[in-house]
């Protein structure tokens, strides 16, 4: 006597659709692949504004005066101060620029006035450490005004 | 006498393997993937430029390109300019960026999303002076760009 088994065939998946589509994907991909990751670093010229006299508070006014050797971070309008950190402590001036964003979580805008010797490399190398951890998206002064007084004449 | 060749040949589908070519379109779909930039800038260096290292991490934005290379050289969308003078300022500069704006400003008219008038994409060899990017800013603000936007490469 004959048993009735059947031989189940395993049937294959079609993969064409997936196929094609997986082609498209690719060619506008490649279309739009950048290899080499170009960003950018915002500033913007000095603005002026009339604002109210607040007596009770002095406003940040954060100049930075960068030279080839040192930064010099200069706070305050009435009560001036500033400190000064050689070109290898940038640690140390990322910290204090915290510290000052800390006590001003206001303010967003920090005074660029750069010694027209540097290079443009030195410029943006100091630009990222005056930024803070970008990994961890930290901002520090993320509005860059560029004192160019003198330029033209 | 039978043909030699007469022999019915069965015409049954050929299966393809194609799991290779899929490993290997796997492999390519991620790789792509990875260095998809999602900017509407396209850049197109000038030669003898090298650009500047930065953690930046901000897309770029379509915006006008101005380029200085290592000898000075200046391109406004890919179009000399000019060799930007040793000190002063530039009027070609001036008046051919005018122009863009102008021509901006035609275009803004026409599109439905109107690009920014104000906005500049400064791309400077990263061996030149400050003061030659002084300068560039300085007639670039004469002709009514204020916001400039620095192109960096990304370095980390």
């Amino acid at each position: 006597m004959k048993t009735g088994r059947k031989i189940k065939k395993i049937e294959k998946l079609n993969l064409v659709p997936i196929l094609d589509s997986v082609f498209i994907f690719i060619f506008f991909l490649l279309m739009s692949a950048q290899f080499v990751d170009v960003y950018e670093i915002g500033s913007s010229l000095p603005m002026t504004q009339e604002i109210e006299d607040k007596k009770d508070k002095d406003p940040l006014n954060l100049t930075l005066e960068v030279s080839k050797d040192q930064v010099v971070v200069k706070t305050g309008i009435k009560n001036l101060r500033s400190r000064s950190f050689a070109s290898t402590q940038s640690p140390e001036l990322t910290n204090y620029l915290r510290e000052l964003k800390a006590s001003n979580p206001k303010e967003n805008t920090m005074i660029v006035k750069a010694d027209p010797k540097i290079s443009f490399q030195s410029l943006i190398t100091f630009i990222d450490n005056t930024q803070g951890d970008r990994l961890k998206k930290e901002k520090i002064f993320e509005q860059i005004v560029f004192d160019n007084s003198g330029v033209g004449k | 006498m039978k043909k030699r060749f007469s022999k019915k040949r069965n015409h049954e589908p050929i299966d393809v393997d194609i799991t290779s070519l899929l490993d290997i379109l796997t492999i390519l779909l991620v790789f792509l993937l990875m260095s998809y930039n999602a900017s509407d800038l396209t850049l197109d260096l000038t030669s003898k430029l090298d650009m500047a290292d930065s953690n930046a991490q901000e897309l770029t934005k379509f915006a006008p390109v101005l380029q200085v290379n290592k000898e000075a050289v200046v391109f406004l969308n890919n179009k000399p300019i000019g060799r930007l003078p040793a000190s002063g300022s530039m009027p070609e500069l001036t008046a051919a960026l005018k122009n863009q704006r102008a021509q901006t400003e035609q275009t803004n008219k026409k599109i439905r999303t109107p690009h920014k008038l104000e906005l500049i994409n400064l791309v400077i060899d990263k061996s030149m002076d400050y003061s030659v990017v002084q300068r560039v800013m300085h007639d670039s603000a004469l002709a009514g760009y204020s916001q400039f936007k620095f192109i960096v490469k990304g370095n980390y």
